[in-house]
């Protein structure tokens, strides 16, 4: 079976990591969505891949050919102009034969275990189009799936009135044959227009996925999705030729990737990953719960805690960085502190654009865009985001005159 | 599009041919066929028409053979005919092939092969391959040279596989853009479209790419680049597959299917013979004295059936776990036992029937599965027609029994006159009305039961409070989070609180209340008292109730809210309630949820 990626939004409730690349390319656990998907594809037998890429899509084109993938044949589609999901789904219809069945995945979504084995089995038991549903953690963003007892979907509600609704919504995963896209082309393009044809018409069975799932929007999902990853880790594995000083201590499942080298003193606390050729100072604390990517330099004494730092990031000595993202190219000066949670404890806002947004988390740091650089001795309130490519001045108590 | 399978082994494959090919048909329905080996000569069968239905016309089944391939079509090339089916032999009839894909130069190579003399029995596409087949092992008596030489000669779209007489133990195969992988098992080896062709045998899989072809027999298989020749190590990928889970559809568990599936099961229980019920009913009025058994959830079924006989029918039967019958009865030839059973093969029940039998008692029971040993020993059976219950916890099985024990009520009641026609007819109406309210809280409030039950998971004490009826339901929903989610929860009557039960609430004693609607006032009323004297000791409490929001103010720690109901259904509709709230809590704690540990489906010993 051949699957299609969709990987062509602008993902803009994540700014500031979206303003430079599509959401599937962001790097969580050492790994891109993008990867992750790719992994759990191949383990459930699928290697036909094709990608639609639209936003930022040159550097989604550049990693997938680049890249080794492992026996995947990996293809790109364009979608030159931003109009919508379907149209978006319609840019691979001539890669499917008439007759043929394909998956469907959004690229945004997430799954520690693998959603796409699912939704085949539950396909090889109904040979009809089928579309994954899971229970999310809240319903206020996602619409109401109804369903009979054979999983036939009887109805889709896309915005539930009151709050009397609470159950299964679309996971984002989808079995679905060719002659979806004849519904969707007279459906005006509309995705969910073409689905309630399908419904209506052939009929739509639902697969169940109760195993996590998680649809990134802001960009504190980021750190729920690294959590996530992490958590589903069986076991530490450490590349042949890393370096790990005398007096490095490991706790948990830690994943050390080829070329970095941990110095002397430092502490890695599992969950945690850090990736090729990074550096880790001497006596650095690194951790649950922190992703460190490629090309990484973390200078001596530095704290990291529940954070992504995606790859060619440095960080000065002496600084911490907490419940953080931190994109790529940023450059944070030497005793830079993303302070973590408010004073009072109350749950801490993020002011992103016009208006703030409740996180409901007690504990978040700061966002920073790819390419910020931290002047030395920063120190940066909880919630911030920080547009990419920004320069923040060093912080001097003392200046010369 | 279409759908290769082949297999090469030990033993008759042709069985297993057809599995594949069947599981394939999503891929192609318009006609089938199948190339088998008998000794060295090739057999075809092909036909049009879906896999059943090919293979019974040509008693496929019957055909033995330790290798072949088969293929399902959706014709691109050709019209759909006998001759245009795969798969095709060459004229030698050395050569058997198979093909999905689409060969965009076979006019020029039929062209050429016509000239050479070969004759062509079909329209398609596919056939030049047979035939290019015997041409170049005429010349080089190799089938891999003439293969590959095949290959390169070819353009288009592929995936391949063949079978040829010359070599009667291996399968060939290649592909260009269509899909094709392999199936790796002991002494087997299989090859199909996807691994839903093999998957059933083996999860080890190798997935060939463009410019590659493969060689399989019984104990290996070889992969090899179509330029070089030279010899590829292939990774395999594990299947996380299991063809267990393909039987329960889309559901995770089989315990959320037979839930779903209540709807349903209660419509047939509703749908049943008036005459069978209604011989048990004359039972029921002639007998001097009756006992209601089960044991499990169906003593709760019982104890349920207890409440209900006495306020519909105004009639009191005691009801008693099996395994304590023989010591609580006095039963004579005016005695009627009846009793519940999933299996209808339950040790306890079964016992208790026989003794009754042996006392002379009449019996009469409810049973899901027919033929079973209590359905053939009692005098009369109601078969309730739930369906295989698979899940090791008793779900869809035990309130179709409820429901069937509430007519049965009904029943002796009208016939008794304890009600009017009119009041029958109500309470009718709510039965029948019961399906869709239990698939609209399926449909609407699942979402809100997993998260408070995701929310609570870490809860190690339950308290699961009911008064009358509603007391049978929370013992019956308590056993559910015992069986599931392997967490103490205690069934018990709302008026016990104070005489002693109360002293444990603390922080470590979390209660659902199981709250009656408001139209039923004095145990509404008592049920609220309870959950007042509770709140007074800052207990936990999860209300199930349907009042609205908010109604009984800060009554409640979390609430959850069910649309109005008639009062007789409304403990059918907070069982399943329970139900799920036991099961989302199972999913939390990732408990076994089909099988849970230390139980077994049917109780078959003492």
């Amino acid at each position: 079976m051949k699957a299609i990626i969709l990987s062509a939004g602008e993902g803009a409730h994540l700014s500031p990591f979206s303003e430079t690349r599509p959401i599937s390319m962001i790097g969580v656990a050492g790994r891109t969505l993008l990867d992750n998907t790719f992994g759990l594809l191949k383990s459930a037998g699928i290697n036909d891949i094709f990608v639609v890429a639209g936003h930022k899509r040159e550097k989604l084109i550049e990693q997938l050919q680049q890249q080794d993938h492992n026996g995947l044949n990996l293809h790109h589609v364009e979608q030159k102009r931003k109009l919508g999901i379907g149209h978006a789904v319609l840019q691979v219809k001539n890669k499917i034969l008439p007759g043929e069945f394909f998956l469907l995945a959004y690229g945004d979504i997430l799954t520690a275990d693998n959603i796409f084995s699912k939704i085949q089995q539950s396909f090889h038991s109904f040979k009809c189009p089928v579309a994954s549903i899971c229970l999310p953690p809240s319903n206020q963003m996602f619409g109401n799936v109804f369903l009979n007892a054979r999983m036939e979907i009887t109805k889709i509600v896309e915005k539930p009135k009151g709050n009397n609704l609470g159950n299964y919504v679309l996971s984002g995963v989808f079995i679905l044959p060719a002659s979806f896209f004849k519904l969707l082309e007279s459906s005006g393009n509309s995705m969910e227009k073409a689905l309630k044809k399908v419904v209506a018409g052939e009929g739509l069975r639902a697969s169940m996925w109760e195993d996590e799932w998680l649809d990134v929007v802001y960009p504190w999902e980021i750190l729920t999705a690294n959590k996530m990853i992490m958590d589903s880790w069986k076991e530490t594995s450490i590349a042949k030729d890393a370096t790990l000083e005398a007096n490095v201590t490991l706790q948990g499942i830690v994943r050390i990737e080829a070329g970095a080298i941990i110095k002397s003193g430092a502490v890695l606390e599992g969950p945690c990953c850090i990736g090729e050729k990074s550096y880790i100072g001497n006596n650095s604390l690194v951790r649950s719960y922190t992703s460190v990517g490629k090309n990484c330099s973390v200078g001596s004494g530095v704290e990291l805690k529940n954070c992504v730092v995606m790859d060619n990031s440095q960080i000065g000595r002496l600084s911490f960085v907490g419940d953080s993202v931190l994109g790529e190219n940023v450059d944070m000066g030497a005793g830079c502190m993303t302070v973590n949670r408010d004073i009072d404890w109350k749950p801490i806002s993020v002011k992103n654009g016009k208006r703030p947004m409740a996180t409901g988390m007690k504990k978040l740091g700061a966002f920073l865009g790819d390419g910020v650089v931290v002047g030395a001795g920063n120190t940066i309130q909880p919630g911030t985001i920080v547009a990419p490519g920004k320069v923040l001045p060093a912080c001097y108590s003392v200046k010369h005159k | 599009m279409c759908g290769i399978n082949g297999a090469v082994g030990l033993k008759n494959i042709s069985e297993l041919l057809f599995e594949g090919i069947r599981n394939l048909e999503y891929r192609g329905y318009d006609s089938c066929g199948v190339a088998l080996m008998n000794k060295t000569r090739l057999i075809l069968k092909k036909d049009v028409g879906g896999v059943e239905d090919v293979y019974r016309k040509h008693n496929v089944l019957q055909l033995q053979s330790n290798i072949g391939i088969a293929h399902t079509r959706w014709a691109t090339h050709g019209k759909v005919t006998q001759n245009n089916t795969h798969p095709f032999a060459s004229n030698d009839g050395n050569f058997a092939v198979v093909h999905n894909g689409i060969i965009s130069n076979f006019r020029p190579l039929r062209d050429q092969l016509q000239k050479e003399g070969f004759k062509f029995s079909s329209e398609t596409d596919t056939e030049v391959l047979a035939h290019l087949l015997e041409k170049f092992y005429k010349s080089s008596r190799d089938i891999e040279k003439a293969f590959v030489k095949v290959l390169n000669l070819i353009e288009g779209t592929y995936a391949i596989a063949f079978i040829s007489s010359h070599l009667p133990g291996q399968i060939f195969c290649a592909r260009r853009e269509s899909p094709l992988m392999l199936g790796i098992g002991d002494e087997i080896k299989f090859v199909g479209s996807d691994f839903s062709a093999f998957i059933d045998h083996t999860k080890n899989a190798v997935i060939l790419d463009d410019g590659e072809y493969a060689i399989l027999s019984r104990d290996t298989y070889v992969v090899k680049n179509l330029l070089s020749r030279e010899e590829i190590t292939k990774p395999i990928t594990k299947i996380e597959w299991d063809s267990e889970t393909s039987r329960k559809g889309g559901y995770p568990h089989y315990m959320l299917k037979e839930i779903y599936e209540q709807p349903q099961t209660i419509s047939n229980a509703l749908d049943l013979e008036a005459s069978g019920l209604d011989e048990i009913v004359e039972l029921f009025a002639k007998s001097k004295n009756s006992y209601l058994l089960g044991v499990g959830t169906t003593f709760y079924v019982a104890k349920y059936a207890k409440y209900v006989f006495s306020q519909i029918a105004q009639e009191f039967y005691p009801s008693i776990s099996s395994d304590e019958f023989r010591v609580l009865t006095n039963l004579n030839k005016q005695s009627l036992v009846f009793s519940a059973s999933q299996s209808g093969e339950t040790f306890d029940t079964l016992s208790a029937l026989k003794y009754a039998k042996s006392k002379g008692a009449r019996t009469a029971a409810v049973v899901n599965v027919m033929g079973s040993s209590i359905a053939r020993l009692v005098d009369k059976v109601v078969l309730q027609g739930s369906g295989p219950e698979i899940c090791v916890i008793s779900t869809k099985a035990a309130v179709s029994q409820m429901v069937i024990l509430t007519v049965l009520a009904m029943k002796l009641a009208l016939k008794k006159k304890a009600i009017t026609r009119k009041t029958y007819n109500q309470h009718m109406r709510a039965l029948q009305e019961l399906p869709e309210i239990i698939q609209g809280i399926l449909n609407e409030r699942s979402g809100f039961i997993h998260r408070l039950a995701h929310k609570y998971s870490g809860t190690r004490n339950w308290l699961y409070l009911g008064r009358g009826v509603y007391y049978p339901i929370a013992l019956e929903a308590a056993l559910k989070m015992k069986e599931v989610a392997y967490v103490h929860a205690e069934g018990m009557p709302g008026g016990f609180l104070k005489h002693g039960t109360l002293a444990m609430i603390d922080d470590d004693v979390s209660s659902i209340v199981f709250v009656p609607p408001p139209e039923d006032k004095s145990l509404y009323e008592a049920t609220l008292h309870s959950i007042e004297e509770i709140r007074a000791r800052s207990g936990f409490v999860l209300g199930i109730h349907f009042t609205e929001q908010g109604k009984n103010g800060a009554l409640y720690s979390e609430e959850l809210i069910l649309p109005k109901v008639p009062p007789l259904t409304a403990p059918l509709i907070q069982l399943v309630i329970g139900q799920l709230f036991a099961y989302f809590t199972a999913t939390s704690l990732k408990r076994n949820i089909d099988k849970p540990r230390s139980l077994a489906k049917s109780v078959t010993v003492a």
